[in-house]
């Protein structure tokens, strides 16, 4: 059964801190969890623990002297029941689970410099072992200090945190502590649907339920929805939070980053390309010149070449002219001399 | 907004030495007295802060010197000043120099003679935030009260009540127009009203001194004695008190009307609602619970229309308001908070509990109003008490045998065994705490009615539909506001458990209920 949502052909990749606003998955998944109808009975503590294949509790589930103290999430527990009295010592106290409220824009994944959280499009925020560094800035980025981490692993420690059981959900199932808690203090199903399950709850019960869904939009929003009718703060849920994402607080410097890091070979580049392309274009001017100049000079070549044989055509017809007067003025001369040929022959003889 | 790690760490420190240094401060003990002494706000803004009186302090101290309230309350017209040494504020620098000489003289006096006495410097009395624990109650006259006073003052209810003439300008006593004295006596002086407290004070503490001087009985003349809620606790209560007379009715029908519009009484468009007055004077200790302003009928204010007399509140609003204590819904619905009642209310929407056509009916008759005799016109009043009669014809209860004695849920046995529910035994408690109860008698009109307790959303039947018919195995994706099988039993149980104030099963011993299964049992 369960409310496993159709997997959407999203990007799968949480974006680290960037400008861009990122207001959830549409159709993602989350846990509403109704503190007035929690009883403490740790059974989702005991299902987490089953589920995930964490190590065997010091104490049993059924134990429940543990909550007289406060506990924390850590490297063997993904999940904890702290016990309130918000209003001095009067039972009945009020239970919270606490957990990894899978933030829409986690601050876990906006801290993580390796991209060793994912923000899926079922809700979960899940994490890489792969590529995580173990630098621990996803513990100290969490305002809800949910990573706990294996310090007492010598080899390969790991942060460890609630998956919102994401391997289950890809199978349909609900999640581990969902399935298991016995009055349905926790519901699983569609965020946006589970917001208006919970606004309905407040509106028919206006005196049981304080009129405030917390995590609808603490931290930019979280995919772990509370109910109460004590105030959250006593509670243990931070009310100084503020509504933006983590990634909102840390985009301008960190956003930077990457940019300055990544400025260098562009503008190295930049600069090589624009050294290049000034080479490229001068050699391209001078061939040009030189091949304009060649062509220049044969254009002036050819043409004296051409005056000149017009004017060696011209020298030779005005030769051939001059020799031709020369003839025929020296043909003048030579008949003058022989005064009258035909008179006077005998004359001379 | 992300401060550096080291510069964390030095505010944690310094914070967690803050804490470590407060030693755990005492309970400051709880005081009925306190008095804030800022009479010059009258001339304009203070110049230090008020100051703050203990009142029981100074009548305790002086009462062992053998003085009275008259060592610093003068006689004004007919009972003490109010004011410190004076009937009057005359002028700023007058009041402040009776203070100041009154006060400080009689420190320094105290402190010549080597007793116990109070401060004589500026800073001493004018501090700007004094911690103390104001516990004063407020206190009314309930019913036993009054009718202490009544009994002591003979029957003459014009030692309390008067009205006020604005022609002689005088307070005269108006005889069958008794009321309470915050129908005129707000919270602040009206013009020639003067404030509750002042009007309470004057009259209720001057007669008692009176009275004390006379060597008779009387109330208390401290603060504490009426202010104190232990000092509460112990005022004698009435046991048999009579009827209050003020000319009200036993059974009214409802008015929709003010006394001077016209009303066409052959069209009422309405079902007519009786009202009971008599058992509704039995169910409050004050007539000013309903009747807030003055004590007419509610139309009077509040009409169908509504009317500026009653800020435009309509009659429906007036009677239906969920949230306002003198409306009739609206004290039901508080009514429904007692724990025999909490059980099965308490998981149930008002809305759906008043929206019924039933929940109507209830009030508001079917118009099969009882046939007048020919000639004659019935009056509401009897009209009123025939419908009451029919109201109160309460079918018979369900048959003992029609009632399964046990109901045994298995449907999801898995890691427990089924349980066996003793479905008979807790009908009929339920049945035992109602039975005397006029207004779930009155509301639950069909013997079946209060099964839709367990049994909701389902019409009222002998045989309603079992759990399972609507809740499923697991959680419903398709309706999440539909738990599952499990989560609907468990939170029906609980929730009814602890609303009623039943300890035992406590939520977290399973096998209070349901024997844990063996292993092997649960893996066939």
């Amino acid at each position: 059964m369960g409310a496993a949502g159709v997997v959407g052909a999203t990007s799968r990749t949480a974006r680290a801190a960037s400008n861009k606003q990122f207001k959830g998955y549409a159709d993602s998944n989350a846990v509403l969890h109704d503190m007035t109808r929690c009883i403490g009975c740790r059974r989702c503590e005991a299902a987490c623990n089953t589920v995930n294949e964490l190590p065997a509790p010091e104490q049993p589930f059924d134990d429940l002297k543990v909550m007289e103290a406060w506990r924390r999430t850590t490297a063997r527990t993904y999940t904890v029941v702290n016990q309130f009295f918000p209003d001095g010592d009067t039972l009945p106290p009020v239970f919270v689970k606490k957990q990894c409220n899978h933030c829409l824009e986690p601050a876990c994944a906006s801290a993580c410099f390796v991209k060793a959280f994912t923000k899926t499009p079922e809700g979960a925020v899940i994490y890489n072992a792969d590529v995580c560094v173990g630098c621990r800035y996803c513990m100290v980025a969490c305002p809800f200090d949910i990573p706990a981490y294996e310090y007492h692993k010598a080899l390969d420690p790991k942060i460890m945190k609630c998956t919102m059981c994401h391997p289950r959900i890809l199978e349909g199932k609900l999640p581990g502590c969902v399935e298991a808690c016995p009055t349905e203090a926790l519901v699983y199903g569609k965020r946006d649907e589970l917001i208006r399950v919970a606004r309905d709850r407040i509106h028919t019960f206006p005196d049981r339920y304080l009129d405030h869904i917390y995590g609808e939009h603490e931290m930019g929003g979280t995919s772990w929805l509370y109910l109460s009718g004590a105030p959250f703060e006593a509670l243990g849920l931070r009310e100084d939070l503020g509504n933006k994402a983590a990634g909102e607080y840390t985009s301008g410097a960190l956003g930077a980053v990457p940019i300055v890091i990544g400025l260098w070979p562009v503008l190295l580049t930049g600069i090589y390309a624009i050294n290049k392309r000034k080479e490229k274009i001068a050699a391209e001017e001078r061939a040009a010149a030189v091949s304009e100049a060649v062509d220049h000079a044969e254009v002036q070549a050819e043409g004296r070449l051409k005056a000149a044989l017009e004017k060696a055509e011209q020298d030779k017809a005005a030769a051939i002219e001059r020799e031709f007067k020369k003839a025929l003025e020296a043909e003048a001369k030579a008949r003058l001399a022989s005064g009258g040929s035909e008179t006077g022959d005998g004359e001379k003889a | 907004m992300v401060l550096p790690f080291g510069l964390l760490m030095l505010t944690a420190l310094l914070v967690s030495l803050a804490v470590a240094r407060q030693a755990p401060s005492e309970p400051i003990p709880g005081r009925a007295d306190i008095i804030t002494i800022d009479g010059l706000r009258a001339f304009g803004p203070l110049e230090r802060p008020p100051v703050v009186f203990f009142h029981g302090k100074h009548t305790e101290a002086l009462a062992k010197a053998q003085k009275d309230c008259l060592a610093c309350h003068p006689q004004g017209e007919k009972y003490l000043s109010l004011k410190y040494n004076r009937t009057a504020d005359t002028d700023k620098q007058a009041v402040m120099d009776v203070y100041h000489d009154g006060c400080i003289g009689c420190h320094a006096d105290y402190r010549s003679q080597n007793q116990p006495s109070g401060p004589v410097t500026c800073g001493e009395c004018h501090v700007a935030e004094k911690a103390v624990n104001n516990i004063r109650a407020g206190i009314g006259l309930d019913k036993s009260l009054h009718y202490r006073h009544v009994k002591a003052a003979e029957q003459k209810c014009e030692r309390c009540h008067h009205a006020y003439n604005p022609e002689t300008k005088q307070l005269y006593y108006d005889k069958g127009k008794e009321g309470a004295c915050l129908y005129c006596h707000k919270d602040q002086t009206q013009e020639n009203r003067i404030a509750y407290r002042q009007a309470a004070h004057l009259d209720c503490v001057g007669c008692h001194r009176e009275l004390s001087l006379q060597k008779k009985t009387a109330g208390p003349m401290e603060c504490a004695g009426c202010h104190d809620p232990e000092a509460q606790a112990l005022i004698a209560k009435v046991a048999d008190i009579p009827r209050l007379e003020r000319n009200q009715p036993d059974v009214t029908l409802v008015k929709a009307h003010r006394e001077d519009e016209k009303v066409d009484a052959q069209k009422p468009r309405m079902a007519l609602v009786p009202f009971d007055h008599l058992k509704h004077e039995g169910a409050t200790q004050y007539c000013r619970t309903c009747h807030h302003a003055e004590l007419t009928s509610c139309a009077s204010c509040h009409p169908i229309q509504g009317h500026a007399d009653g800020k435009m509140v309509k009659l429906s609003q007036a009677m239906h308001e969920q949230d306002a204590q003198m409306s009739c819904v609206g004290c039901h619905t508080q009514k429904q908070l007692r724990a025999e009642c909490a059980g099965c209310h308490a998981s149930m929407p008002a809305e759906k509990v008043w929206a019924g056509e039933a929940a109507c009916k209830v009030c508001h008759m079917p118009q099969e109003a009882p046939v007048a005799r020919p000639g004659y016109e019935m009056l509401a009043s009897e009209m009123a008490a025939s419908l009451i009669d029919a109201r109160r014809q309460i079918p018979p209860p369900v048959a003992v045998e029609d009632i399964p004695e046990t109901v045994i849920i298995d449907h999801l046995v898995d890691a427990y065994e089924a349980v066996k529910m003793p479905h008979r035994q807790i009908v009929q408690k339920l049945s035992d705490l109602m039975r005397d109860d006029a207004l779930a008698a009155a509301f639950h009109t069909q013997p079946t009615t209060f099964c839709q307790g367990c049994h909701h959303n389902s019409p009222a039947s002998l045989k309603p539909p079992q759990c399972g018919s609507c809740h499923g195995r697991t959680s419903d994706a398709m309706n999440l506001t539909r738990p599952g099988l499990m989560a609907a039993y468990h939170e029906q149980c609980m929730l009814c458990h602890e609303k009623m104030g039943i300890e035992k099963p406590a939520n977290r011993d399973c096998t209070a209920c349901h024997a844990k299964r063996a292993e092997t049992a649960r893996n066939n």
